[in-house]
């Protein structure tokens, strides 16, 4: 579904975000990517909708040559794949049934398929009750099931989810992650940037490790404190927390 | 037919224009003026134009042939002038005839019956196809045997011809400037509303909306701006036309206004059509700079 070869992307201020990246995401996986901030997750999702080209290697999203895609043919690919981010990125002036039609909307579906789409995605994620709601009426966390079912509403093979619960507190956090739990077990492709350990420990899934540009680690059942503690000094308070709370690994910070 | 659709994209263009009204009035302003002054400017210069080629098809030069020429000579030169396609026309007055017009034309300013013999030579009257070619006529025609004299307007004509030629370029040098301030203006203002909508279009772009589809409400939005700011020209000239210009007209009779005709119809289609034209080109390349960066 995903492959990518030798992958290396270098931004114009000479960054270079990702450094020879080999990896390969089977249809139907569900794959955590994780790492500091900085460490290049962000920037290998945005190969995967084509926000990006790869400066040197091969991408491949379900059978598409990113690198080679023409810009006219983006749409097609973002049809395919679903993004969801960690700010929700709603419009505000529409309600959560319109920005979910949006998306089909905008790429010329029939009104009919939009009549049936909307719901059954609605209904999905647990919103079909607040379909007439604006997005700053609801919580944090059914804001970004909104968001997800706008992403869904498309039937896309894959699901990008970038930080997803970066803005949400615990019990929203497992919601949307039980959401994401259950689209992959419809058969969507899902794959999850995050800091997040408590759900990356919860899942036991597959966790890709990032470090400066390079996988550094890749466990087929892996822990979020696979290797190390990804908690810097300034930030991360909530991975922190998590971790606190569940007594999960010594954190070299607070030991000292 | 998929009114659901059609019903969303009409819902898309309504909300980019009134996302913005002020902006919105400024370019149908800018619009209006445009066009006001556009077809003010033509309008005039469809007038003016009728006038001048009425007194250019006015123009006659006039060949006076020697007193030894014969009427046979007279023929054998209207021929040959004939042959000149520059030339229209080519009326042979002989001297007798040349008498009567001048006495008709002269009748109770002059007592012509004092005029016991014909002072008049044989004349050739010609009409020319071009006016730019009456010099080039006179001369050649003064070439020829048999003739003693050529006469015609020659200050006139050049007047004529130099107002013309200047007019038709300051003409075109105002038309130009209008309509691309009236572009910069429309395109500024589809350029704030692509900002206002920028979440939306980003959005749009991650959902793998297409190209055309992000860029139509705004193309339309351009165009309406166009049109309505045409219109309401359009609308303004149709009184000057019915209004003011029977009223200016009457009040200059010696001046030779002609009503200038009555195509108005067709001159209000073309004047929409710029403004709708200017507006799609100019929502065109806003938004296009917007989607490529």
């Amino acid at each position: 579904m995903i492959s990518l070869r030798e992958v290396s992307l270098v931004y114009p201020n000479g960054t270079r975000a990702l450094d020879g990246i080999d990896l390969e995401i089977a249809k139907g996986s569900f794959v955590f990517l994780v790492g500091h901030s900085g460490t290049g997750k962000s920037s290998l999702l945005r190969l995967l909708y084509r926000e990006q080209k790869p400066s040197s290697g091969l991408v491949v999203v379900d059978g598409v040559e990113i690198g080679k895609l023409k810009r006219s043919k983006i749409p097609e690919l973002r049809r395919k794949v679903g993004v969801v981010f960690q700010d929700f990125k709603l419009l505000l002036d529409k309600t959560i049934w319109e920005n979910v039609a949006f998306a089909l909307q905008v790429t010329g579906a029939r009104t009919r398929d939009v009549m049936r789409q909307v719901p059954r995605v609605l209904d999905l994620v647990g919103l079909a009750h607040k379909s007439r709601v604006f997005p700053n009426e609801l919580s944090g966390g059914e804001q970004q099931r909104a968001a997800i079912a706008r992403a869904l509403v498309n039937n896309p093979k894959i699901l990008l989810c970038d930080e997803p619960t970066g803005n949400l507190d615990p019990v929203n956090t497992n919601e949307v992650v039980d959401l994401l739990h259950r689209i992959n077990l419809k058969g969507t492709t899902v794959v999850v940037a995050t800091h997040n350990a408590l759900v990356v420990d919860r899942m036991r899934r597959r966790v890709i490790r990032l470090e400066h540009g390079k996988v550094l680690a890749d466990d087929e059942r892996g822990l979020y404190h696979g290797i190390e503690s990804d908690i810097r000094p300034d930030g991360e308070d909530l991975a922190l927390a998590a971790r606190v709370r569940n007594g999960l690994g010594q954190d070299p910070i607070l030991s000292e | 037919m998929d009114w659901g659709k059609i019903r969303f994209f009409l819902s898309e263009v309504w909300r980019n224009f009134t996302r913005n009204i002020i902006m919105q009035v400024t370019a149908i302003g800018t619009v209006t003026v445009m066009i006001l002054l556009l077809g003010t400017f033509l309008f005039a210069q469809q007038t003016l134009g009728r006038i001048g080629g009425d007194q250019i098809a006015k123009i006659e030069i006039s060949v006076f042939m020697t007193d030894k020429a014969t009427p046979a000579d007279a023929k054998r030169l209207v021929a040959r002038l004939r042959s000149d396609p520059r030339v229209k026309s080519v009326t042979y007055v002989p001297k007798a005839e040349g008498l009567r017009q001048m006495r008709e034309r002269l009748k109770g300013q002059l007592d012509t019956s004092l005029l016991t013999s014909n002072p008049l030579p044989d004349a050739l009257r010609i009409r020319v196809a071009d006016p730019n070619q009456v010099h080039a006529v006179a001369a050649a025609a003064g070439k020829m045997p048999d003739v003693a004299k050529v006469e015609y307007q020659r200050d006139f004509v050049e007047r004529l011809l130099r107002l013309y030629d200047v007019m038709s370029k300051v003409g075109l040098a105002f038309i130009v400037l209008l309509v691309v301030t009236a572009a910069i203006i429309i395109s500024n203002t589809i350029r704030l509303t692509v900002y206002a909508r920028r979440r939306e279009i980003a959005i749009m772009q991650l959902v793998g909306a297409s190209n055309i589809y992000i860029r139509l409400p705004f193309i339309c939005e351009g165009f309406l701006d166009g049109l309505i700011g045409a219109v309401l020209a359009v609308l303004l000239l149709g009184i000057g036309r019915w209004q003011l210009w029977p009223k200016l007209v009457s009040s200059l009779p010696f001046f030779p206004l002609r009503d200038a005709g009555s195509d108005f119809g067709t001159f209000a289609l073309q004047l929409l059509g710029v403004g709708a034209i200017v507006g799609i080109v100019a929502s065109w390349i806003s938004v296009g700079r917007y989607l490529r960066t």
